[in-house]
């Protein structure tokens, strides 16, 4: 045991603010067995110096896997499924009447973590689309390069398999690869990964027609919110789609936007002019 | 060069020894995954070989297809009570009776044994779990086994050929004229 | 909502009621299919049913294409929970009528995620 009584009650405050999650004392244990991967990770020795090192010098990022690694849901395939549903019901019917036939869609996965959520767009696009592979290309990305060639290698476990995915769209899209799951070669053409922080300038990319940005905002203060979200905005078409996580809006922190019911959920379009 | 008689003569799908098929890492994996799912988050199972006590209890599937086999859990009495109680957690009962242990250890090898299959070249039927003294190693080549403990406690998953060894080939080499009647 | 859990393992009727109650079902529990036949025989109309897939008598397989071969039981969500996690096998499954598949081992959250995915979550679970 390397976590004392303080540095738990941190992890448990922590938790508490991002997620309202409540993390009943004696669960040091399930802090231990969580943040170990992200300190070894980190090439630190034990979870008690992860904690020490977020404290002194603290990091979204850090903030963000933490949190992520004890809040089970984030991994789930079509955890809050609407804004996925959005996609095939609205935007992409729009997108579709809006490009030319040979025009590319540019959807950008913002914070693909082991990529469930790119590859939960690209099996919806693929079985929305004959030709979605041509017609489509997922960009996903992410800061730690450890969760960017996850992605890229789109091998997921048993346990993961199980989180939300549709039977009918595991036995579709992937195949047995010894113990894991592995998306198919097609699904993987769509998806190009790499590091990416969103809370520096960001890499030339895009335009992008759609962008999923779940989850992320609410670890930064108010004046990185809006940078990133002004610099979303940049890489973004003018008629593009943004979706943010279900506790997320741009309402009070960046006044660009139009916020758009689709369904029950919101996406955000760029306002015109601005 | 035309093709060799030999290379004719030769079966299409030899059969495999487990070690050609799985390796420890495998179970091990699978294994673990079974424990923090069933049995708890944090209920790992440390690679220490332990002395497994004198007074084990065993439970396994058998796998029946391209690869013929069981998979088989053995741990002490005791562990395999206390194995009981953690899978049931809130819903365990007061007492716990033998079939309480049976069954809950026959569920823990059903899940490994499923899955132990699952990542083998199939199709292969999975048997209704079986509780008592462990089958017999028939083929000291065709076991793939780990040795680990929980809470500190030795248990051992052995994934073993139900088959005895296939009689050693006669040197192909050697032999200009095989048997063609192997066909 | 109610959920008829199937498993020959009591352990695995405890632990997947023990969720689903969690959840807010009520549960009543079969060993085998045929047994399970006999409770939806007897009229007890449950919402979902949990299958294990290898049990003696009569296996979740069977059970799933007895219930579909029934137009009286079409309204009945079919979900099997077992460790069998062959593609072939889930393909198989799923053609019989299986609405789902969950594989063992599974925690309470791969339930929750895959009874949200079937609309079967009664709404104080979602969380």
């Amino acid at each position: 045991m390397t976590l004392t009584a303080t540095s738990f009650d941190w992890v448990r405050q922590l938790v508490h603010r991002e997620s309202a999650i409540v993390l009943a004392p004696g669960k040091e244990y399930l802090v231990e067995a969580r943040l170990l991967p992200i300190a070894r990770s980190m090439g630190l020795p034990d979870v008690g110096q992860l904690v020490d090192s977020v404290r002194t010098r603290p990091s979204p990022e850090s903030t963000r896997r933490i949190v992520e690694a004890l809040t089970t849901n984030e991994t789930s395939w079509f955890r809050d499924g609407d804004p996925f549903t959005a996609l095939t019901s609205t935007v992409l019917p729009s997108l579709l009447a809006a490009r030319g036939p040979a025009e590319r869609l540019q959807i950008w996965s913002a914070a693909c973590s082991s990529g469930q959520e790119p590859y939960t767009i690209a099996m919806l696009l693929e079985d929305a689309l004959p030709n979605a592979t041509s017609r489509v290309a997922i960009t996903a990305t992410d800061l730690s390069r450890e969760m960017v060639e996850r992605t890229r290698a789109g091998k997921f476990s048993q346990l993961e398999v199980n989180r939300g995915l549709p039977a009918a769209m595991l036995v579709r899209h992937f195949a047995r690869a010894g113990t894991e799951w592995q998306v198919s070669p097609s699904l993987r053409r769509m998806v190009t990964a790499s590091e990416c922080n969103l809370a520096a300038p960001l890499p030339r990319m895009g335009p992008f027609d759609v962008v999923y940005l779940r989850n992320v905002l609410i670890y930064f203060d108010l004046p990185t919110k809006q940078a990133i979200l002004r610099r979303v905005r940049a890489l973004m078409r003018p008629d593009g789609w943004l979706f943010l996580g279900a506790a997320e809006t741009t309402l009070g922190v960046d006044d660009s936007w139009e916020r758009v019911v689709i369904g029950r959920s919101s996406a955000y379009r760029p306002l015109k002019g601005n | 060069m035309t093709l060799a008689p030999e290379s004719v003569a030769r079966p299409a799908h030899p059969r495999q020894v487990i070690t050609a098929l799985m390796d420890e890492a495998t179970v091990e994996a699978i294994a673990n995954e079974a424990w923090t799912a069933l049995v708890g988050e944090d209920e790992l199972l440390v690679p220490v070989p332990g002395d497994l006590p004198a007074d084990t209890v065993s439970a396994w599937v058998d796998v029946v297809g391209p690869w013929t086999g069981s998979v088989v859990l053995t741990t002490g009495r005791q562990t395999a009570a206390d194995l009981t109680r953690a899978l049931l957690g809130e819903a365990a009962p007061e007492l716990l009776d033998h079939e309480d242990v049976a069954d809950a250890i026959g569920e823990i090898a059903n899940v490994v044994g499923g899955n132990v299959k699952a990542a083998l070249p199939g199709p292969s039927t999975l048997g209704l779990p079986v509780v008592g003294e462990a089958p017999v190693v028939r083929n000291p080549e065709d076991v793939c086994r780990i040795d680990v403990l929980w809470r500190g406690q030795p248990l051992a998953v052995s994934v073993q050929g139900a088959l005895p060894p296939l009689p050693t080939p006669s040197p192909v080499h050697d032999n200009p004229h095989p048997n063609g009647a192997s066909l | 909502m109610r959920a008829l859990v199937i498993d020959d393992s009591r352990a695995m009727r405890r632990i997947v009621s023990a969720a689903l109650e969690g959840f807010g079902y009520e549960t009543r529990h079969a060993g085998h299919g045929q047994e399970a036949l006999d409770v939806l025989q007897e009229g007890y109309a449950p919402d979902l049913c949990t299958i294990d897939w290898n049990m003696p008598v009569m296996d979740g397989l069977q059970f799933v294409s007895a219930v579909r071969s029934n137009p009286a039981w079409r309204a009945l969500t079919l979900m099997m929970v077992t460790s069998e996690s062959e593609q072939g096998q889930i393909v198989r499954a799923l053609a019989a009528g299986a609405h789902e598949y969950v594989i063992k081992p599974f925690t309470a959250d791969a339930l929750r995620d895959k009874l949200a995915l079937l609309g079967m979550l009664p709404e104080e679970a979602h969380l």
